[in-house]
């Protein structure tokens, strides 16, 4: 999605278990949902 | 999620605009996510950060990662927050840019504009500001941020497109966006994406 919309040197960190323990967790363990940090570069 | 709208924007807005204004008002309240000091520390923020931040900055705060785990801001540059919420990442934002750079935070809720007004002013914050508008159509002008940030915010609108776009817009040419969503490993069916509480918890 990020490079389709022009952007570049994308990085994707370490995925977290954003949900975990909270009422939430059941539908992101279904789905395989976790939370992530993204970098991109706009070019110049 | 897909890249298609597939549900109704208008609708998905309200909801949305409604789970959050609950957050902001009873920031403890029974919600499907975390939130507040204890959602930050999970998520690895820097606990000598949180622990300086008054009560007020942090309970609302309802991210999903850290978008300053992959890199720093850095002093003076200019900043926009997507969906700024009670302003938690804005404050952090703040103490990396330190009082030569500036925060725009933008929100569609009125209840957390408020909140986020009064801590900063709690803080003695001279460099954010807190402005109400879509992050569909910033508030912001053409090439004016070094930085876009953005935390839980763009996996709870519809038409993804448009929000890249916008930020594409708000950035200076070789400036970036560091920001923290939510990705599903395992296929969501169509049926369950049609379903809007399930986008709002």
């Amino acid at each position: 999605m990020l490079r389709e919309a022009g952007f570049k040197d994308i990085e994707i960190g370490a995925a977290i278990d954003t949900f975990g323990g909270a009422r939430g967790e059941g539908n992101a363990r279904e789905f395989d949902v976790h939370g992530f940090p993204f970098l991109a570069w706009k070019t110049g | 999620m897909s890249f298609e709208v597939m549900v109704d924007p208008e609708t998905l807005r309200e909801q949305v605009k409604e789970k959050y204004r609950e957050v902001a008002m009873n920031p403890r309240g029974n919600f499907h996510f975390h939130t507040g000091r204890p959602l930050a520390a999970r998520l690895g923020y820097d606990e000598s950060v949180i622990a300086s931040f008054p009560e007020s900055a942090v309970e609302s705060f309802a991210g999903v990662a850290n978008p300053f785990s992959l890199r720093s801001l850095l002093e003076g540059e200019r900043v926009v927050d997507l969906g700024s919420g009670g302003g938690f990442d804005c404050f952090v934002a703040c103490m990396q840019v330190g009082p030569k750079g500036h925060v725009v935070g933008v929100d569609m809720t009125r209840e957390m504009l408020l909140k986020a007004r009064g801590a900063a002013a709690e803080m003695g914050l001279n460099h954010v500001e807190f402005r109400e508008g879509l992050i569909e159509d910033l508030p912001v002008g053409d090439g004016w941020a070094d930085v876009v940030i953005g935390n839980g915010v763009i996996n709870l609108c519809a038409d993804k497109r448009r929000i890249f776009s916008e930020i594409d817009r708000v950035l200076r040419p070789g400036g970036r966006i560091q920001f923290a969503d939510i990705a599903n490993g395992k296929p969501v069916p169509e049926e369950v994406i049609r379903d809007i509480d399930l986008w709002t918890g």
